[in-house]
């Protein structure tokens, strides 16, 4: 003890400094901010959802009639799932007639709200007619697709007095709903709906080819649900003669689900009716792969689904790395280069994820600049390019292997200048070439199957105009038009109709507006299943660079920066290859995510991604 | 209590009820007692005192170490007060920064929505200024009341998702209409899923429906997705829509990071105060140990001392008040140890001296005895005066003789020569070798002797000598003071114990006599006649020899009821003794039989019949005195009559005189003085009258 003492009271003074440094390193490192070190990921945070709720409130007591029109109104732009409240300013016999699902008219500011004038004397004292007035902007149909529209819109709306409360009712309205541009930007999100090109597969895989069909539900009312029942219904009537859906016809959720929601692995269960219950494995996956791939347009966390019979046993589950591999999706491909020419003439390319700018020549003859071009299309499995020749004169299809040879052309035009020749080609899905012929005394749109053999000419009964520029989608059951007429370029979506053993040979039918406010649209590709990215004039205003959705519907979300001069543009259905421009100006440029343009090649020209 | 048998340790003879050895009867009556004395002044059923006893059972031992240790008082009371300290400062802190928080919130706040109210009205007034120009583009809906129609649904969508565009988190925008929620046919709408008509109170709405001015006050604001509920600040204003009618713009602000930053707060002082509480409860625990540790050791020291240890001694180191105390305490030690030293040299001198005294007189006794007894035998040819000198000579050698031979004694066990040899012997005999002994002078005075309880033989191992000694006193002094009424020898056995008790009717004892006639040379009324001749050391020789023997010797007595000397052996020679086989205070007593000292009746008519007299019998009912409970009534055992290892003597006051004494050590010093043995003070006293023997021998 006395010794274990001594020898403490020897050691106290050093010990006792060390136990003061090391309090004092401690302390100071608790004192002030950490500077260094704590490594570790960042779990994202969802988005807070700002946007503005219209909380519908049922008529008041002896509601004057203007009050009983604004608050119906009103409950139209509420979240209400079923429109209850809204029935509430109706009379019973409205409210039982009333579909408010069956359309929804879109007003450019709105509906007002007018009395009707009615000769004197001719309405009794108990019913008033009110005129709803506005602007159509758009309509969404009883199958939610979104229709671009004009015109000026006059509705009535009759309301009567109730002999037996004295309350003001409607007894009479138009049918579906009305609201004005930003409430119905705010209540309803685009969904794309996928199903099956039935004239198209992957040449090389045999997959079917994926298609999207957008269309509109009320993102704040169990969007999951209405998205699930909106693709068992099937496709619009527009896609609906070129696209096929494997889920059998009378498939429905079953009775009674409601509120679809992913657990917490994301994964979403989707129990259906006793129509699939004699449904194979291969017929299954594909019903998954829709449903998978069009969830994922919604939330794009989801992982998996799994499709549950009547009985709650499991037909079938599919991940989203199977769902990639079951169809061919085209925004689920990444293309690997740009291709462009470069100031030799020769075709080159640049990894399209890279940053780099140091463009190789491609193998091949076009890769050796033996001919010089005007343009190039490459075909989507980067085998077969095709090029127009500088004077747009020729169509010449060439492989990219080393060893290839140069053709004859395939196609030639007998246009006066130019810009009367062909357009710059381009490739589906199939591997089918698409070009037009714009000669003014014979235009013409071909397509080579296969990228080869004879052009065969493709009709197109409603064109308004004369075919300025063409881009087929991947898929190959759309094609993006730009039709001139009486010098305005307008944006066409139409519908590719094969040939069906009919011998009419194939068609491009149903052309309808992707981008009803833009004009003389100077250049244009896909970006995506349903969108493109054009360059265009605004009425009344300047050339600009715009996503447009092909149902014509306006995009949410930032353009791209913008850029002058812009004579053709390539973008990647691929949202995160970077959009590519030929400027006048500056060659050719890109558009990195989060950036400014850069400058790829001074003196290139024609830049494309593979389609 | 009461005094028949002592059992128990004198320090704890208040905590248990004694009873007689072999009777069963008065657990009730002890159950009763033990209740009573353990529950206290706890008042209420037996049921609720059962619980109370339950409750405070586990308590004890913790309320027993409260009592006994000041650290543990010192440190919870530290605590205690630390605690209170801690949480007054937090609540005075807690206040300070959430007023601050929510003063500087508020300010922001303010601002914030008075430039959204500011936004509102510009952007209302531009709508309604663009009506004019740009009306629903080219439609014919200008009519008189065009104003009217002017669509407000969109623009009040809008106008709430610009407002509240500008802070996502940190608010969020309601209107509602003005009067109650269906006013107008508008309808309420919220940014940020905030539920709006719940979210904004009742009276804020009136206030901002009444004035014109904007308003404020706190709610809770509610979501109407599954997000939990926050508090929140509110204000709201009154604006016109592009139509000119009101409507009600508010602003809500969660206060989600004020929050935060005051549980921050709170968690740091929980913490901090935690730290605080502990570590001063450590700090106290610390420093009162310092002092409370040479504390203990002073009490265990002293303790020590007490026990007799007089030469244990503080350890002293230092020269604060710690050691101040232990020098002193020391000091004070030392002096004790050398005065009680001195005193016990003293003591043992004096029995030596008186030792050699008797001694030393002893020869010249012998031949003064020689010469008396011829002076004695020729006293025939004396005259009559001398002749009654010599008679009167030979009967003070007598006297001289015996009283010599009792000092020897009584120096001997004062000196502690004395020696037991026990050996199993049966009281019967000896009860009537003494009693065939003191037959003659039974005769004389006219006094029957009557022994009871012989039928068993009463076998106990013990000194026949010494007992025969003891007994003989005991009876020669009953038929002494008998006054020609019989005397009672009762034998009993029981339990580990044996019992002589020696009952006479005579004239009894006063009150205080009983403890007193154990005292050396103590002399009861000198006035009364003396037949024979008594030392005054017989029954203190008595008492001796039943401490010899582990037993023990008591007296009972009442003035004019007789008295009663009691004779406890245990039946082994090394066997404590727990109680006695007959009780000290016979059955026969005046008190026993109701009456008091006057002959009055002191005790109910079913008493006087239920409690017959009855001179003999074996079997003894209950005292009667137990009936009376813990009363002033119940004799009480005076402990400082008893020996210091308590199995000698227990002496009996008289009950009814009403001087009873507190049961602590501190008794009368005249009862102490039985104890201790100062016989110079009574041998001072009786020395001088030398014929005033009272119970002698």
């Amino acid at each position: 003890m006395g010794d274990d003492r001594g020898r403490g009271a020897r050691h106290l003074p050093g010990r006792a400094v060390a136990y003061a440094v090391c309090g004092a390193v401690l302390l100071s490192g608790c004192a002030s901010m950490p500077d260094r070190g704590d490594l570790r990921d960042v779990e994202s945070t969802p988005r807070q959802d700002t946007g503005v709720r219209v909380f519908a409130m049922p008529p008041a007591e002896d509601a004057e009639p203007s009050e009983i029109m604004q608050g119906f109104l009103e409950a139209l732009t509420s979240d209400d799932p079923e429109y209850d409240t809204a029935r509430k300013y109706l009379t019973a016999d409205a409210a039982r007639t009333w579909r408010p699902e069956r359309s929804a008219t879109v007003l450019a500011n709105g509906p007002s709200v007018v009395p009707d004038h009615q000769p004197a004397g001719q309405e009794a004292a108990d019913t008033l007619t009110y005129v709803l007035a506005g602007t159509r902007v758009a309509t969404v149909d009883a199958q939610q697709a979104y229709a671009p529209a004009d015109g000026s819109y006059r509705n009535r709306v009759h309301l009567a007095k109730d002999a037996k409360s004295g309350q003001w009712r409607i007894d009479a309205l138009p049918q579906g709903v009305v609201m004005g541009k930003s409430d119905f930007q705010r209540n309803y999100t685009s969904v794309g709906k996928y199903y099956f090109a039935s004239g198209t597969t992957v040449r090389t895989t045999g997959q079917p080819v994926a298609v999207a069909d957008p269309v509109f539900v009320r993102s704040k009312v169990d969007p999951m649900t209405q998205v699930v029942r909106s693709l068992l219904a099937g496709p619009t009537s527009w896609l609906e003669p070129v696209v096929r859906s494997s889920f059998p016809t009378g498939t429905a959720l079953r009775k009674g689900v409601s509120e679809l929601a992913p657990d917490d692995q994301n994964r979403l269960t989707v129990p259906l009716n006793a129509k699939v219950s004699r449904i194979g494995p291969a017929r299954c996956t594909e019903m998954a792969t829709q449903l998978l791939f069009t969830l994922r347009n919604l939330t794009p966390t989801l992982e998996s689904v799994e499709l549950q019979a009547p009985g709650g046993h499991r037909l079938c589950d599919l991940r989203e790395e199977a769902a990639e591999s079951a169809a061919w999706h085209a925004s689920a491909q990444h293309p690997e280069n740009l291709y462009f020419l470069d100031g030799k003439h020769r075709l080159v390319r640049l990894p399209a994820a890279g940053t780099g700018t140091g463009a190789v020549p491609v193998p091949g003859p076009l890769g050796r600049g033996e001919r010089s071009l005007r343009s190039v299309a490459v075909s989507r499995d980067e085998r077969t390019v095709a090029g127009i020749g500088a004077d747009a004169t020729n169509l010449y299809v060439s492989s990219l292997e080393p060893d290839g040879r140069l053709e004859d052309p395939v196609l030639s035009s007998q246009g006066v200048t130019p810009d009367d020749r062909l357009t710059t080609p381009s490739w589906d899905a199939g591997g089918d070439l698409w070009v037009a012929d714009r000669d003014p005394r014979d235009p013409r749109l071909y397509v080579l199957e296969r990228g080869a053999g004879k052009p065969v000419r493709v009709t197109v009964p409603e064109l308004p105009g004369h075919i300025r520029d063409v881009r087929v989608a991947a898929d190959g059951a759309r094609i993006a038009l730009v039709v001139e007429k009486d010098g305005k370029q307008s944006l066409l979506i139409g519908r590719v109709a094969r040939d069906q053993g009919s011998g009419d040979g194939p068609a491009v039918v149903e052309l309808r507006s992707a981008a009803p406010d833009l004009e003389q649209i100077t250049a244009m590709s896909w970006a995506g299943d349903s969108r493109l990215v054009a360059v265009g004039l605004e009425q009344g205003g300047v050339h600009q660079m715009r996503y447009v959705q092909v149902d014509g519907s306006a995009l949410h979300g930032p353009a791209p920066a913008a850029l002058s001069g812009v004579l053709s543009i390539a973008a990647s259905e691929d949202e995160r290859a970077p959009l590519v421009a030929y400027s006048e100006d500056d060659g050719v440029v890109r558009l990195p995510s989060g950036a400014q343009w850069q400058k790829v090649d001074k003196d290139g020209t024609a830049p494309v991604y593979p389609g | 209590m009461s005094g028949d048998s002592a059992a128990t340790a004198p320090g704890r003879s208040g905590a248990r009820p004694q009873r007689p050895v072999g009777r069963a009867a008065g657990s009730r009556w002890g159950r009763l007692f033990e209740g009573g004395l353990l529950q206290g002044g706890v008042q209420g059923s037996p049921v609720l005192r059962l619980v109370m006893r339950w409750v405070r059972r586990p308590l004890l031992p913790v309320m027993r170490l409260w009592r006994r240790n000041i650290q543990l008082r010192v440190v919870a009371t530290t605590l205690l007060m630390s605690l209170g300290v801690v949480l007054l400062l937090g609540f005075v802190v807690i206040g300070q920064v959430r007023n601050g928080l929510l003063d500087a919130k508020v300010n922001a706040s303010q601002s914030q929505a008075t430039g959204g109210f500011a936004v509102a009205r510009q952007k209302a007034d531009e709508a309604a200024g663009g009506t004019g120009t740009a009306p629903v583009s080219g439609d014919d809906t200008e009519t008189t009341d065009g104003r009217q129609s002017q669509n407000v649904i969109q623009w009040m969508s809008d106008l709430v998702e610009s407002l509240s565009s500008g802070g996502a988190g940190a608010f969020d925008v309601v209107t509602l209409p003005v009067g109650d929620d269906s006013g107008g046919g508008r309808s309420p709408r919220g940014s940020g899923n905030v539920n709006p008509s719940s979210s904004v109170p009742a009276d804020l709405r009136d206030r901002v429906n009444s004035s014109t001015t904007a308003a404020q006050s706190y709610t809770r604001i509610v979501y109407s997705n599954a997000k939990e509920s926050q508090p929140g600040l509110v204000i709201g204003k009154q604006v016109n829509d592009p139509n000119g009618h009101p409507y009600e713009l508010y602003y809500l602000f969660p206060l989600t990071q004020e929050e935060k930053s005051l549980s921050l707060v709170k968690g740091t002082l929980a913490t901090a105060g935690l730290f605080v509480v502990v570590l001063l409860g450590a700090i106290a625990w610390l420093v009162v140990r310092q002092v409370v540790t040479p504390v203990r050791m002073a009490a265990g020291v002293a303790e020590r001392l007490s026990a007799g240890r007089l030469q244990e001694r503080m350890k002293v180191t230092g020269e604060d008040d710690i050691a101040r105390l232990g020098e002193a305490f020391n000091k004070m030690a030392q002096n004790l140890q050398v005065k009680i030293q001195q005193m016990e040299d003293l003591s043992r001198m004096q029995r030596r001296f008186v030792s050699d005294v008797s001694h030393e007189l002893r020869t010249p006794l012998t031949t003064v005895r020689m010469a008396a007894d011829v002076i004695h035998e020729a006293r025939e040819d004396f005259d009559p005066v001398t002749s009654r000198s010599a008679e009167l000579l030979a009967d003070q050698l007598d006297r001289f003789e015996s009283l010599l031979a009792d000092l020897l004694e009584i120096s001997r066990f004062d000196a502690g020569a004395a020696a037991l040899e026990a050996e199993p012997i049966d009281l019967r005999e000896v009860v009537r070798r003494v009693v065939g002994g003191a037959e003659p002078l039974a005769e004389r005075k006219g006094t029957r002797i009557r022994v009871t309880g012989d039928q068993q033989p009463v076998v106990a191992e013990a000194d026949a000598r010494r007992v025969e000694r003891v007994l003989r006193n005991l009876v020669v002094n009953a038929v002494e003071h008998g006054e020609g009424r019989d005397v009672v020898v009762r034998l009993a056995a029981a339990g580990g114990a044996v019992a002589v008790a020696v009952r006479d009717y005579g004239v009894g004892l006063k009150p205080g006599e009983a403890t007193r006639v154990f005292s050396r040379f103590w002399r009861a009324d000198p006035a009364r006649a003396r037949t024979t001749g008594g030392t005054g050391l017989g029954l203190s020789i008595a008492l001796e020899d039943a401490r010899l023997h582990g037993g023990w010797l008591q007296a009972w007595g009442e003035p004019g009821g007789g008295s009663q000397f009691r004779l406890t052996l245990p039946r082994t020679a090394d066997e404590p003794l727990r109680g006695s086989p007959i009780p000290l205070e016979p059955k026969d007593s005046r008190r026993n039989r109701g009456l008091d000292d006057a002959g009055l009746a002191r005790g109910s008519q079913e008493k006087r019949a239920t409690v017959p007299v009855q001179p003999g019998g074996g079997q003894v009912p209950p005292l009667p005195a137990r009936a009376s409970g813990l009363a002033a009534a119940t004799p009480a055992v005076d402990p400082s009559a008893l020996p210091g290892n308590g199995n000698g003597a227990r002496v009996v006051p008289r009950p009814a005189a009403g001087a009873r004494r507190p049961g602590d050590r501190s008794g009368p010093p005249q009862a102490a003085d039985t104890d201790t043995g100062r016989p110079d003070r009574a041998g001072s006293e009786d020395a001088t009258e030398p014929g005033e023997a009272f119970r002698g021998r």
